[in-house]
């Protein structure tokens, strides 16, 4: 695949940004791409046992993609939010494409979710982690947003705190709530709707 | 749930988790009385927060970007386990991944052994030459064939994916093994010193390694330290961070700052696990040199003596930062424990200037040996004087002295250093170090080397044409260096057909060049014993007989000129006649049926001296003349198998009588020594040292149990592993094993603990059993209930002085419990059929006669079932319950024969076999109709099935083993299990007397 053209992926973060839900579809794959060639020259540089610098990951592949001198974007919360939002989406579908290489579709639990959810009863996947995000955000919008910044989008406390514009303690008060919410949803635990 | 609530919930949640966890309860009916949903809600909620821990902690993107990078390497997957595609490799297992690679567990088809294979990710070859760089670098490193570096069989590639094969190792990286925590000084230094030694060897070569750091390099569970990756690091270009990326890397975040999204755009964290152990100059993009590995490994000492990094940077810039500028803080703050000295080394190795650091890896070495042996033996030398002879100061530091009093000045410590580092696997088998002391040379169980003492360099010696195709063992003698230190002579003894011990009859003299090492044959059918002090001739001994040689004669050195010098009487064997460094005596072995004796010669007169008669000598392994003319010999304790002491005898240079009493110099030091050579100065004495070390294997019995086929190491494993016998399925067999934990200071561990495993699998349960005080003579019950043991195992293969507690342990673990107290000198000896049971073999109180009583698992020692005399003076016998429990068969002494006894009131019979004797240990067949015997050789122990007539069919000859091998047929009579003892064998020197 030929690298993205950088002034297409910023159009169509553009576009996304302006509520056009198709560029979005369209921009997946081309990050997807990037970000499967970041992690690539990560890796062929990295030794078993480190841990990736994930914000360097993530904005190597944002950078490489956007021109950011083009883009007057709101703020840099605005364009944080965003890559968070497409990163979850990107990885999502990538959850799914490998649960279903995997195990030849169906059963979705594959590695990268016993790799991910460290607590011994997660017993479950990214995309069911993704569905309960959207059920957290009936509940408290706030809240799933704070995970998606997070989890999905990689960003600190105080990156977080500045793009939903709360202070870093609430912050750590949503994550909190939000994860044992969250636990309790994928645990098959006690589950109230609103 | 309404948001009104739901921001009640939250707000309960965060005050309800500042109250303790037992008390939310209450706390939550007294804040929310009338609220019982919302109540609900809220502790439903706080039952998770327990185990939320870690949960969505870790950004998706980490872990996603591993398996993405990961992707193309896993799809090798695809290949199904067990095809062959990658050229003549059979995938068996994939036993892990990363960033550099997959790494395949694998068989070689062509070469039938078990291999890895690392697959590297095929973007690490950044041009065609560069797998070629990378092969020979590796190939280079391998050719050492230093036991410390991981040895690479091939590199090549596969579908555009390079791939390695090397070595399997079996063990933990450093990295693993440090986790956050630092080693225990001694496994500190036993590891630094055995990688510091791989390095003296590969920078030798001029190769450099680039890469030094814990995740690169291994421990095995042997604890033997591993290399890895030599070369690799070139190939993947993390040898220099040049400067332009360094540059390049800070400059980033500049160039984005005109933006809204100036983010710190750091260089990788991936590149921090390399980053964080390079040298200033690496970082600078220098030309790089050996000493580059020196302060990469400064920064290892560093971690394995802190438990953590020296310099702690998390991003490149700053960890490069640190590297290049600041001071690692001192690592006896983070743990008090490290010695100055230690400290003095790290600090020394971690100079930022090269030109201040240690200069060579041999200079580094050296120092850590030094710390090693004050660690080792620190306090008593200063109170050890320099009255009496230097050599007894240099003994004494290493050991135990009894009389020495007097106080005057304090030399230095002498100094210890360990010369070679083979494994149990091929063990070093002679050696003697040049009369310069500039070369050692050695042999193993391959072939003859010559080591560059200095520079660590070590030279194969090219087998000689004429012996090519012959399996040779090879013996370099202590004496054996001719005075110019250019050349040495060696024995090439060719395998014995009849067991019979080795001697002139299979042997050939050979002088070696120390320069080249062309290797000169100088006689057929002669053993080479020494060479004489000036230089002018060897002394060999000929014309075998049953004990030994019976003429001594000479030669010169260029072979010719011989002149016979005496010989023996009729029947009596003559061994080792070794010059005295004034040249006018030496001393020799003498056999006959009494035993060993050893004696001085005047050369002149021909008059000759007993010194230590058959009684004393039987235990003495190894003697040599230090150079003010004393003798110094090894003897190991009565019933010891690795436990000698160190003697010295003085002689009146006149009369060559003993002028006093031998001096016992040592106490129990937990293993033996031999081959002693010292260099003309007398300051430097090279000796062979060896600790034990046991290997089973499994077999299969073909024509009529008289064969083994295919043998096999089982367990597998590095550990120490002793077979007890079967369970009654035949499926799986116990054993004692080590793996649990060693002790001592060399890993000189022996089994203590029980394990089961089954024959088709790769994997130990257990351990089942693991008794405080260790575990000798383990059995399992026919009935398969319970395993049997003497619960005083001390840690030694050693039989214990005292009576000896007979313990008994549910077989599927549980607590042990002791059974009845034995006498000393027990044997505890199972049948196979439940209805047999198991017998203990105790000598009465005065030795006289040997008891055999049942024994219930229950309830004790049970019922006597025989008894049957011994013979006076004899220790080694041995004692087998039949499999049906009806007969015993036992040694009285290692000549034969064995005695069967009847249980049930028949007449005993003897059975002599045919053609051996040395007998040590006897088992019985699984079906009652035969016995499985082992017989000690020179240099191998040999297993033979013996039928109840005595003929006897060679199965197995042990080479290398030493004390007894026994063998442990299946109850359904398919498989035999064979155990014996080897020991790990290196050259040590010692220095500064």
């Amino acid at each position: 695949m030929a690298a993205p053209n950088t002034h297409e992926v910023t159009s169509l973060l553009q576009a996304w940004g302006r509520g056009d839900d198709d560029a979005l579809q369209r921009l997946v794959p081309l990050v997807y791409e990037q970000l499967r060639l970041a992690a690539r020259r990560y890796m062929a540089r990295e030794r078993p046992g480190h841990t990736l610098e994930t914000t360097a990951l993530i904005h190597e592949t944002y950078l490489r993609l956007v021109d950011v001198r083009q883009v007057k974007w709101q703020n840099r919360a605005h364009f944080l939010a965003m890559c968070a939002q497409l990163m979850r989406r990107i990885l999502i579908e990538f959850a799914r494409s490998r649960g279903y290489q995997k195990r030849g579709g169906g059963a979705v639990r594959v590695d990268f979710d016993r790799a991910l959810l460290v607590g011994k009863q997660a017993d479950f996947n990214l995309v069911a982690l993704d569905a309960a995000l959207n059920r957290l955000a009936q509940v408290d919008e706030r809240k799933s947003k704070d995970v998606e910044l997070r989890f999905f989008g990689g960003l600190e406390v105080k990156e977080t705190a500045e793009v939903m514009n709360v202070s870093v303690d609430t912050v750590m008060r949503d994550w909190k709530l939000a994860k044992v919410w969250l636990l309790r949803e994928l645990s098959g635990g006690r589950h109230r709707e609103a | 749930m309404k948001p009104e609530r739901w921001q009640h919930v939250e707000r309960l949640y965060h005050s309800a988790l500042k109250v303790p966890a037992d008390q939310r309860s209450d706390y939550l009916k007294q804040e929310c009385p009338e609220d019982e949903e919302v109540r609900e809600e809220v502790e439903s909620l706080l039952s998770f927060e327990s185990s939320a821990g870690e949960f969505i902690e870790s950004p998706a993107v980490e872990i996603a970007a591993q398996l993405l990078g990961e992707e193309q390497i896993d799809d090798l997957e695809s290949v199904p386990l067990g095809s062959s595609t990658p050229s003549r490799f059979r995938i068996l297992e994939k036993l892990g991944a990363g960033g550099m690679g997959v790494v395949y567990k694998a068989e070689d088809i062509k070469l039938r052994r078990t291999v890895a294979l690392k697959f590297l990710p095929p973007w690490s070859l950044r041009d065609p030459q560069a797998l070629e760089r990378f092969q020979r670098e590796a190939h280079a490193a391998s050719a050492l064939n230093h036991p410390n570096i991981c040895t690479v069989y091939d590199v090549d590639e596969y579908q555009g994916q390079p791939f390695i094969a090397m070595e399997l190792l079996e063990g933990q990286t450093l990295e693993r093994r440090i986790a956050g925590k630092p080693l225990p000084l001694r496994e500190l230094l036993d590891m630094s010193i055995q990688i510091s030694d791989a390095l003296v060897a590969a920078h030798g070569r001029g190769i450099v390694h680039r890469d030094i750091k814990p995740a690169n390099l291994f421990i095995t569970s042997r604890r033997q330290a591993k290399i890895l990756d030599f070369g690799l690091a070139k190939l993947q270009g993390t040898e220099s961070w040049n400067r332009q990326q360094v540059l390049g890397a800070q400059q980033t975040p500049r160039q984005d700052s005109d933006t809204d999204t100036s983010i710190s755009l750091t260089r990788t964290g991936a590149a921090i696990g390399t980053a964080s152990y390079m040298s200033p100059e690496q970082i600078c993009g220098e030309e790089l040199d050996a000493r580059t590995d020196l302060f990469s490994m400064g920064l290892v000492l560093y971690e394995m003596a802190a438990g953590q990094r020296a310099y702690k940077g998390e991003q490149l810039s700053v960890v490069q930062n640190e590297i290049l500028n600041q001071a690692a803080r001192p690592v006896r703050k983070l743990n008090p424990r490290i010695p100055a000295r230690l400290q003095k080394v790290i600090n020394k190795a971690l100079e930022k200037n090269r030109d201040a650091r240690y200069q060579s890896a041999a200079d580094l070495l050296t120092d850590l040996q030094s710390v090693r042996e004050a660690v080792e033996h620190p306090p008593r030398w200063k109170e050890w004087t320099a009255a009496s002879a230097a050599v007894l100061l240099v003994l004494g530091a290493f050991f135990w002295f009894f009389e020495h009093h007097q106080r005057t000045n304090i030399l230095p410590a002498p100094k210890l250093t360990q010369l070679t580092f083979n494994s149990f696997e091929n063990q070093v088998t002679s050696g003697s170090i040049s009369p310069d002391g500039k070369y050692l040379a050695y042999a193993d169980q391959k072939g003859i080397y010559v080591k560059v003492l200095q520079t660590g360099e070590t030279h194969a010696v090219p087998k000689p044409e004429g012996l090519k195709s012959k399996d040779v063992d090879w013996e370099i003698l202590p004496s054996g260096w001719f005075p110019d230190s250019l050349r040495f002579i060696a024995n090439a003894h060719l395998p014995v057909q009849d067991a019979s011990p080795s001697g002139s009859k299979t042997t050939t003299i050979w002088m070696i060049s120390a320069a080249n090492g062309a290797t000169e044959k100088l006689r057929d059918n002669a053993v080479a014993w020494s060479v004489s002090p000036d230089g002018s001739s060897i002394a060999f001994g000929t014309n075998q007989n049953r004990s030994g040689e019976s003429e001594v004669w000479l030669m010169r050195p260029t072979g010719g000129s011989e002149r016979k010098l005496f010989s023996a009487e009729e029947k009596v064997g003559l061994v080792g006649f070794t010059w005295a460094p004034d040249g006018k005596r030496a001393f020799y072995v003498r056999t006959d049926d009494s035993g060993d004796s050893l004696l001085v010669r005047d050369l002149n007169t021909g008059s000759v001296v007993l010194l230590l008669p058959p009684a004393e000598a039987k235990d003495v392994m190894d003697i040599s003349w230090l150079p003010d003319g004393r003798l110094l010999y090894s003897a190991r304790k009565p019933g010891a198998l690795f436990d000698c002491d160190y003697w010295t005898m003085r002689l009146d240079p006149h009369t060559n009588q003993r002028f006093e009493k031998p001096r016992q110099l040592t106490s129990s030091i937990g293993y033996c020594m031999s081959n002693f050579s010292a260099t003309a100065e007398g300051k430097r004495l090279a000796s062979l040292r060896w600790a034990p070390h046991s290997t089973s294997y499994v077999a299969d019995l073909a024509a009529g149990g008289t064969r083994v086929l295919d043998k096999r190491h089982f367990p597998l494993s590095e550990s120490s592993d002793a077979v007890t016998n079967w369970t009654p399925d035949s499926k799986s067999i116990l054993f004692v094993s080590n793996r649990s934990g060693l002790n001592g200071l060399t890993g000189t561990a022996f089994p203590s603990a029980i394990y089961k495993q089954e024959l088709n699998s790769d994997v130990a349960q257990g351990p089942l059993v693991v008794p405080p005080d260790g575990v000798r003579n383990a059995r399992v019950t026919p009935d398969g209930k319970w395993v049997l043991y003497f619960g005083n195992g001390n840690g030694t293969a050693a039989p214990a002085r005292g009576p000896e507690p007979v313990m008994r342990a549910p077989i599927d673990g549980g607590r042990s419990q002791l059974l009845f107290v034995a006498k000393t000198f027990s044997i505890i000896t199972c049948g196979l059929s439940p209805s047999a049971g198991c017998a203990i073999a105790e000598p009465t109180e005065d030795r006289k006669q040997e008891i055999i009583s049942a024994i219930d698992p229950l309830q004790g020692r049970g019922r006597e079932l025989a008894r049957f005399d011994l013979d006076p003076g004899e220790e080694d016998s041995d004692t087998a319950l039949s499999p049906d429990g009806t007969r015993i068969a036992a040694t009285r002494t290692p000549s034969g024969p064995i005695y069967i006894l009847s249980l049930r009131g028949e007449t005993p019979r003897e059975i002599r076999v045919k053609g051996w004797t040395n007998l040590l240990s006897v088992n019985w067949e699984a079906d009652g109709k035969g016995l499985y015997v082992s017989s000690g050789t020179r240099g191998a122990r040999v297993l033979l099935h013996v039928d109840l007539l005595g003929n006897a069919h060679v199965l197995w000859k042990n080479v290398g083993a030493t004390g007894e091998t026994l063998a442990y047929p299946s109850p359904d009579g398919r498989h035999l299990a064979m155990q014996g003892w080897t020991s790990n064998t290196n050259i040590w020197m010692m220095e500064n007397f």
